[in-house]
């Protein structure tokens, strides 16, 4: 295991019942890295991406963060690896529809204890780079679909996380849309931001450094682009 | 921490209208606590204050001031032989040693004052209308330094009992009755040995209590004294303690140490004690229905708020929010509408208090008065924003505790 490995899975297995979602998966990331994960519909892929984002539990198989054994028994300590060491992008922006572009940019930072102020900042500043700087203060339904989403990409970037991890960012986005995120994403692996993004548009991964291609929840080829 | 505050005020507050709808339900709940103790209490208060001031803590008597014998005592002259069971029994009719109680009791750290009466019962005409009636006869100084009478007579002229051997008080429900209206008319008292008196109003007593209102009648505990045939005669010692509490502990140390029967005030408004104590059930089931019904109000919308915002709390809890986070956000909000619905309705009770004040009507029952008898206690005012923070707390918890459960992947595999 290399010293620049950001997140390892070894030999994670999913069931459900008695059906084998993951079948044994091993996986690795590196710093910097921007890799994508593909595959058809039903595959596993979204699985993956929650076990490797601690969101869910697997069967059988470790991760480890930072060359640590990631302990799935210990609850809270899960929350606070999700607050400070991942991004969350979803196929949905799931902004919470009460709040400001602004606020719920804040909200993972006030969890971790940045005073709201230095938040505040911190947030206006991310909006402000994504293309958002006249919109800081709408709250979701009054922004556009590529709009909702590079606020979520703005939230999903306020711990500065190791690791951004996507779920079909691009889902429910027109083409020119996808061609913004898309260009987010590289800017900011560019500047070090590592990247693991589930897709089902091939086209996509031509601008990824890996494609790992997932069939009925095993790997079954692994290409490096670069 | 500083997150779910946050977080929690700003859905408080965007989410107008579930808010007000679940803080109204508490303004109602409480400012109908606050109300109705007020009303309850007051009522109570008054009745017991009133009536002992008047009536003392502690009664030392005995049983009834009327001798069977005495009649056919009249008619047969000695020739008469009362058997009052197996054994002769010396009746005992007067308190005899009230001289050395007095200077006994006197002493006592918790013993404000003392009085002696001589009480009988009869009948009073006016007219051609007659009123059975309890005669009280009195030292009219030492009556009023105990338990302050004039401060119940409706022309303070207490002062003629001691001066004018004829004079009488009548409570003012049975002057009315009798269908006297103002003072200086005469009555005729009669005795229960037939004999009987005139004598002349002086003034009328009004306590405000039905009870005593229609049945009381002062004299000059020498006049009755006269009437009865009972020379230097007292029936009935009459305490007033430091505190009201003491009556029960006092009344049977009285009991045990003079041999006579003493009943504490506790004892003599058992009958209303225990008809407050029913009034006040009824109050606080009334009460607890609103609290109740108002709670239910915000577990309903709570536990809908949770309902609908599955995804967002999904979301907080993948951006590392724990379980803990989830249910202080939510109680929170129960919490919040609490204080602002506690905070509102103390105002609104406030408000129809002094507008309950302002309003004159006559009452009469128990008690009569001339509008609503209100206990204004802040006490009332505080347990009313306690229930309400309390009752809004509860009823929000298990929907936060619901929301904290939901399993984030199984929420965005719900879709949408
Ligand atoms: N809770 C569950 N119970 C039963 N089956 C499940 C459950 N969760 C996932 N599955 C199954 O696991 C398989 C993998 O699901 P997953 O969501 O990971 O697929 P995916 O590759 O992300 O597909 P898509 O591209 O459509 O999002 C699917 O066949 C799905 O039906
Ligand atoms: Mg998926």
């Amino acid at each position: 295991m290399g010293a620049d490995t950001v997140l390892k899975a070894e030999n994670i297995k999913k069931l459900i019942g008695n059906y084998e979602i993951l079948k044994g998966i091993n996986f690795s990331v590196k710093k910097g890295e921007f890799v994508s994960i593909v595959g058809a519909s039903g595959s596993g892929k979204s699985t993956l991406l929650y076990i490797l984002g601690l969101l869910d539990t697997p069967t059988e198989g470790k991760i480890f963060l930072e060359n640590k054994e990631v302990d799935f028994s210990q609850e809270k300590k899960l929350a606070t690896l999700r607050n400070r060491k991942f991004g969350f992008i979803f196929q949905f922006h799931y902004l919470i529809p009460e709040f400001t572009a602004l606020e719920n940019v804040m909200i993972p930072m006030l969890k971790a204890g940045v005073d709201s102020k230095r938040a505040k900042e911190k947030a206006e500043y991310l909006l402000e780079r994504l293309g958002l700087k006249d919109k800081i203060l709408r709250k979701p339904y009054q922004l556009s679909g590529g709009e909702q989403q590079r606020v979520a990409i703005a939230r999903a970037l306020a711990n500065d996380p190791l690791l951004l991890l996507a779920d079909e960012p691009t889902g429910n986005l027109d083409s020119l849309n996808t061609q913004k995120v898309m260009e987010i994403f590289q800017e900011l692996n560019s500047e070090g931001t590592t990247i693991v993004m589930v897709t089902h548009e091939r086209e996509l991964t031509r601008m990824t450094h890996r494609v790992v291609e997932i069939k009925d929840g095993e790997i079954v080829e692994e290409t490096t682009l670069v | 921490m500083k997150g779910n505050f946050f977080i929690s005020l700003r859905l408080f507050f965007e989410r107008r209208r579930q808010s007000v709808i679940a803080t109204l339900g508490v303004v109602i709940g409480t400012a109908a606590f606050i109300v109705m103790s007020s009303m309850v209490n007051g009522f109570q208060k008054y009745f017991l204050e009133e009536a002992l001031n008047i009536n003392g803590h502690v009664k030392i008597f005995v049983e009834s001031t009327f001798r069977e014998d005495r009649i056919l005592r009249k008619v047969y002259k000695e020739g008469v032989f009362l058997v009052l069971g197996a054994k002769p029994k010396s009746v005992k009719d007067r308190i005899s040693n009230y001289r050395e109680i007095l200077s006994k009791y006197a002493k006592d750290e918790n013993v404000l004052g003392i009085t002696l009466h001589l009480v009988g019962n009869g009948v009073i005409s006016y007219g051609v209308k007659e009123k059975p009636a309890t005669f009280v006869g009195i030292f009219p100084e030492l009556e009023d330094k105990t338990l302050r009478i004039s401060k119940y007579l409706v022309k303070n002229n207490l002062g003629q009992l001691e001066r004018n051997k004829e004079a009488v008080i009548l409570g003012i429900k049975l002057a009315e009755e009798l269908g006297i209206k103002d003072i200086g008319k005469k009555v005729v008292l009669v005795s229960p040995n037939g004999t009987l008196h005139r004598l002349k109003v002086v003034d009328l007593l009004k306590t405000g209590i039905t009870e005593i209102d229609k049945s009381r009648v002062y004299l000059h505990i020498k006049k009755l004294q006269d009437i009865l045939g009972k020379p230097n005669e007292v029936n009935e010692v009459i305490l007033k303690l430091k505190s009201a509490d003491l009556a029960p502990v006092y009344a049977k140390r009285f009991t045990k140490e003079t041999g006579y029967r003493a009943e504490s005030w506790q004892e003599s408004f058992k009958n209303f004690l225990s008809i407050f104590k029913i009034q006040k059930i009824i109050t606080r089931s009334v009460v607890f229905a609103i609290l109740l019904v108002s709670g239910f109000g915000i577990f309903n919308i709570i536990m809908m708020t949770v309902l609908e915002k599955k995804r967002d709390i999904a979301i907080l809890k993948a951006m590392g929010y724990e379980k803990r986070d989830i249910i202080l956000i939510f109680s929170l909000q129960g919490i919040i509408i609490g204080v602002f619905g506690g905070l509102a309705g103390n105002f609104l009770s406030y408000g129809i208090l002094e507008w309950l004040e302002t309003i004159k009507i006559e009452v009469e029952g128990i008690i009569r008065a001339e509008g609503f008898l209100l206990d204004r206690s802040i006490s009332y005012h505080l347990q009313g924003f306690i229930f309400a923070v309390l009752v809004s707390f509860l009823a929000s918890f298990y929907p936060a505790y619901r929301a904290s459960r939901f399993h984030p992947v199984e929420v965005f595999r719900s879709g949408s």
